[in-house]
């Protein structure tokens, strides 16, 4: 489902040049839920936002979903992603201005969707928000307004959905229930799933733990140990 | 889909108001488009109807032979009325008695455009009426029938007829006025005319030919007639470009609103600027949460230009209804002193006001757009990237251009946009030199307990570039405010100055030097002061340097508003002074030594020009029989918008000691006195009086009128920029907001934000209204001296009021909304923050 070659990526500062990924190689299979841990600072966020293509790579392969990257320009990854790609951020990033269940329906409308509207509302009874359907996200608790952004995610059936530190911004009761409503969906509808996390208990239930250093991704020895046997 | 997103996003916007202040922009500029430029145009054309009185017509053709019949026959076929006046100077007699007149012989369709004023007996109020003489009879003036001690209905002598005296005119539209020129009136029917046989050989005739109709028809025939006009007969005069006291007071008023107007504009834009870069910042978030879920650029870009779109549209629609009712509550204000047609329909100022509002909406929002369109969606990671596209240059473009452009197409005037735009320019560079010496000026946060001084200070340092838009956006709408205001100031004031509350409203001459001492002394009795006396004499300019002149000095002055003077043929008034008079200036040469043995005189400029005359040259005047050399060493501008006897020629007093000559003096009676009039005079039969304050009185009725119509612009802008200057801290607020709910959070306390606040608006305030107050000095001035052809003078009082008005109030708005935001509880600034 996605699989990198050589990858890095090193932005301009005021001294000189700083290399924030050193060249990552690795694969994700269909279905997988593969868990991004390190330090902060690490690089984790980076290499998240070049595998789903909000940022582009100084050098080397990226294929997503059988599709490269790297060759595509702004709007042809902008459609990709629309298609198969499904996000939540520690931020929510839920547009203040629509309510909740516009919020949700926002990429299907992106999409040019028609009728998503009951689908919305189906998926919003599901993270068990129906009864906050046109409240604005200022109006809900961060752990509520993170729900709405999973089901935002959910609504077009991504194929591969990304997470940037899903709970980092929620209590462990909230967290809990981001977790849980996260998997299910994910199980549900057999998404690749790609998060990057400090909560080690949230990384152990994913299938894979990747392990960023400094820019150097490795395998965590577990799931290596496991995957070689 | 994507309407359906932008309509959704649309109404939710507007429901919480975050659209509202491009909306309240764009309508602001409409309506103040609107709104002056229809009320200008009514007031105009109230105005020019008020001034075609003058010359009781739209057009006249003065011409000194009848013109052909196939000139009449072109304005007929356009549609044009007409009228006709045939005017000489003639002796009359009756009873014995024998006066130069001034007759008009009138057809029946005269006049065109104003009334005839008559009285039932002479020295009766004047009343208006649509009558004209009946055939066999003639109307004159009150003091002929002093003059000729006649009655109405008595037999008077004109040329070879003779006809009965059937009324008394007192006075005709286009009489004109001048304290040589007017003799008495004669107002008879054009069928009488050729009875009379005045236009004989050796003759002079004079005919006017009057035309009204609709503008098109007029400047149709306009550009028909002037082709065949012959400079040395034909003279084409229309109200447009009279160059009279009213005319130019007409015009300049024009021109102030057109500059209001476009400042108005301006205001607008500059309130729609801010706005628009508020909420492209606004909205960089959901820009990159649309690009992350999939949306194209395209997609993005529909969704917020059919936001604009529907906001430009509403607010035009409002804008033109807001326009329209403001517009008519101004008329209906002034209704009772100007008299403005309310019906007309005018559509070039809706057409303008639509089109406004889409340049100022477009272009004004272009920049804030495209940088709202190129926010990567890799924000949702980074928060803290912006906009890809930072292009000073396109700002710049875009905006100064979309100024610029509004200026030069509203007002058609080259000039005055690139004055008030080279004056923009000036002063944001003035703001942005300001800016980097304050960056330069060190002073970091001191340490221990901190003040609001220094919170403020860092505020203004640390934001300074950034925020160089919201100095300058300030300083802007200072400057506009203060020309505004110290335009209509200097203007109306010199309107006033004008015409002073005892402006002379009567003039008396021929007095000779024996009547004098009795003249003075008789009025000193009654208690009416007289003006300067000017002795004059009635004498020709034949020749220069011996070279004899061919055109007559004052032959139907084309210059002056004084029309009556053509009465006086080819004669001018000489008269002596030993002092230069009050109101003239002397522009080259010196005022006579009296050292030389040679006759000096000093020339009217405007003269001097038309007939070359330089300093040196030595004219020849013939008075009466004998002739006399003298000498220019002066030339005079005189100002013949003044209501006093002016002169072409003025001689040095010892030239004219041997020549008899009689006084001219002038007085002022008001209201309750006028009946004194007859006991004035009654000593002096011989003296002729000309009573001119009916005249002054429409002049100051104009004046009034239109100083009034200035009074409710200025009201109009200031509100508009009172208005700017509140969004305008709003939006500054708004950037300022998260920091100080930061401070709030951490503890500081209400009172030590709210100085702080107060402080930094303050001191932005002091600046913007010092640099406002520089830049209006040299707006002012070229404004002036270029467009509105004042004198223009040094405003050293704004340069202390506007920094002290501009710290008030700045200040005042940035407390009032710090106020608000101090109010709300921290959570909830907190909540809609993050
Ligand atoms: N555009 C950039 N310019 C400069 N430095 C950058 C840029 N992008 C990332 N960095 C730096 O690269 C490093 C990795 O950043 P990244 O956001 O990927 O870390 P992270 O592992 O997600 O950390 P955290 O767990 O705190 O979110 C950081 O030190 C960051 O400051
Ligand atoms: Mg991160």
């Amino acid at each position: 489902m996605i699989k990198t070659r050589e990858l890095t990526k090193t932005v301009p500062t005021s001294d000189g040049t700083l290399q924030i990924l050193k060249p990552i190689s690795f694969s994700i299979e269909a279905g997988e839920t593969v868990a991004i841990v390190g330090a902060s600072g690490s690089g984790k966020s980076t290499l998240l936002s070049l595998l789903a293509g909000l940022d582009t790579a100084t050098s080397g392969e990226i294929e997503l979903n059988g599709q490269r990257l790297d060759k595509m320009d702004e709007e042809q990854r902008a459609t990709l992603r629309g298609q198969d790609v499904g996000f939540i951020f520690q931020a929510f990033m839920l547009v203040q201005s629509l309510t909740a269940l516009e919020n949700i329906l926002l990429p299907a409308q992106i999409a040019g969707l028609e009728n998503a509207e009951q689908h919305a509302k189906n998926i919003l009874e599901q993270v068990g928000l129906s009864h906050r359907a046109d409240h604005y996200p200022n109006q809900l608790s961060g752990g509520e307004q993170q729900r709405v952004a999973i089901a935002r995610a959910f609504i077009c059936k991504p194929k591969i959905l990304f997470a940037d530190e899903p709970t980092g911004n929620l209590d462990a009761e909230n967290g809990q229930k981001v977790e849980q409503l996260l998997f299910s969906l994910n199980r549900e509808s057999g998404t690749t799933l790609v998060l990057v996390t400090h909560d080690t208990q949230l990384a152990q239930k994913c299938d894979r733990q990747l392990i960023m250093q400094a820019g150097q991704l490795s395998e965590a020895i577990k799931q290596e140990a496991q995957r070689v046997g | 889909m994507w309407a359906n997103l932008a309509w959704r996003l649309f109404r939710h916007e507007m429901r919480r108001g975050e659209l509202t202040i491009i909306l309240f922009a764009i309508v602001l500029s409409v309506s103040a488009v609107l709104s002056l430029s229809l009320f200008s145009a009514r007031l105009q054309s109230a105005l020019t109807e008020k001034s075609a009185e003058f010359i009781a017509a739209d057009r006249e053709l003065v011409s000194s032979k009848k013109v052909e019949d196939s000139w009449l026959q072109k304005a007929s076929q356009l549609g044009l009325n007409q009228a006709l006046q045939r005017y000489t100077r003639s002796m009359v007699f009756a009873n014995n008695k024998m006066q130069l007149v001034d007759v008009r012989a009138v057809d029946n369709h005269y006049p065109l455009k104003g009334k005839v004023k008559i009285s039932v007996t002479p020295f009766a109020p004047p009343q208006e009426t649509d009558t004209l003489p009946k055939t066999g009879e003639v109307w004159i003036d009150s003091r002929l029938f002093q003059v000729l001690q006649v009655n109405l209905g008595d037999d008077i002598e004109i040329g070879d007829a003779v006809l009965k005296i059937g009324g008394v005119v007192a006075d005709i539209p286009d009489r004109g006025f001048s304290v040589f020129g007017n003799d008495h009136l004669l107002l008879m029917s054009m069928q009488d005319f050729a009875a009379t046989h005045l236009d004989g050989p050796g003759s002079r005739i004079g005919y006017s030919y009057f035309f009204t109709g609709t503008a098109a028809q007029l400047s149709d025939y306009d550009d028909w007639i002037t082709p065949n006009l012959n400079r040395e007969l034909h003279r084409w005069r229309s109200i447009e470009d009279d160059d009279s006291a009213i005319g130019r007071s007409v015009k300049r008023a024009e021109r102030y609103f057109l500059l209001a107007s476009l400042l108005a504009i301006v205001l607008a834009s500059v309130s729609i600027a801010v706005a628009a870069q508020r909420y492209s910042q606004r909205h960089f978030d959901p820009v990159a949460i649309m690009k992350t879920l999939g949306a194209s650029r395209a997609t993005v870009q529909k969704i917020y230009l059919v936001q604009l779109l529907l906001i430009t549209f509403s607010a035009i629609a409002i804008g033109l209804v807001i326009g329209f009712a403001v517009q008519q509550l101004v008329i209906q204000a002034v209704a009772d002193k100007v008299s403005v047609d309310l019906s007309g329909w005018y559509w070039q100022p809706i057409l303008m006001a639509v089109f406004t509002g889409f340049i100022c909406a477009l272009l004004f929002s272009m920049y804030p757009l495209m940088r709202l369109f190129s926010v990567p969606p890799l924000r949702v990671l980074r928060r803290d990237i912006g906009a890809n596209l930072s292009s000073k240059s396109i700002q710049l473009l875009s905006c100064g251009g979309a100024i610029f452009l509004l200026m030069l197409i509203f007002s058609g005037d080259w000039k005055m946009s690139l004055i008030l735009f080279g004056c923009g320019i000036l002063l944001v560079l003035g703001l942005i030199a300001f800016t980097f010496v304050l960056i330069r000026l060190g002073h970091k946060l001191g340490q221990g307990r901190i003040s609001a001084w220094q919170l403020a200070w860092a505020r203004i340092r640390r934001r300074s570039m950034d925020n160089a838009v919201q100095l300058i956006s300030f300083s802007i709408t200072l400057l506009l405010l203060l020309v505004v205001l110290v335009m209509r100031n200097d203007m109306i004031g010199q309107w006033r100055a004008q015409l002073p509350q005892d402006t002379p409203n009567y003039f008396i001459a021929n007095i000779t030097a024996q009547q004098l001492p009795e003249l003075k002394q008789h009025f000193a009795d009654l208690n009416v002061k007289t003006g300067d006396l000017y002795p004059l004499i009635r004498g020709r300019m034949a020749a220069v340097n011996g070279e004899m002149v061919r055109t007559a000095v004052s032959k139907d002055d084309d210059d002056t508003e004084n029309r009556g003077r053509r009465g006086l043929g080819r004669e001018a008034g000489l008269t002596w002074l030993d002092q230069i008079q009050d109101g003239n200036k002397l522009v080259a040469g010196k005022w006579f030594s009296g050292q030389s043995d040679e006759l000096e005189v000093s020339v009217e400029q405007k003269i001097a020009e038309r007939l070359d005359i330089k300093l040196g040259d030595v004219l020849t005047f013939n008075i009466g029989a004998r002739v006399l050399e003298a000498k220019v060493t002066s030339l005079r501008e005189v100002n013949w918008q003044s209501m006093k006897p002016n002169f072409y020629f003025v001689l040095q007093p010892q030239a004219m000691q041997d020549f008899p000559a009689t006084y001219v003096t002038s007085f002022y009676l008001d209201g309750q006195d006028k009946a004194l009039l007859t006991q004035l005079l009654a000593p002096f039969a011989s003296i002729s009086l000309f009573d001119v304050d009916a005249r002054i009185n429409q002049l100051r009725e104009i004046i009034d009128q239109v100083s009034l119509a200035v009074e409710f612009i200025l009201v109009l802008v200031l509100i508009a920029g009172a208005l700017v200057l509140v969004s305008q801290v709003q939006a500054s607020m708004d950037e300022r907001q998260q920091e100080l709910t930061i401070l709030r959070t951490l503890g500081a306390k209400g009172r030590l934000i709210r100085l702080s606040v107060i402080f930094e608006f303050v001191i932005i305030g002091l600046v913007a209204g010092l640099m406002a107050a520089a830049a209006n000095e040299l707006t002012l001035y070229l404004l002036q001296s270029q467009i509105f052809e004042m004198e223009s003078q040094f405003h050293w009082q704004f340069w202390w009021q506007a920094p002290l008005i501009g710290a008030g109030l700045v200040g005042a708005l940035g407390a009032a909304s710090c106020w608000r935001l101090l109010s709300l509880n921290t959570a909830h600034l907190l909540r809609n923050m993050f």
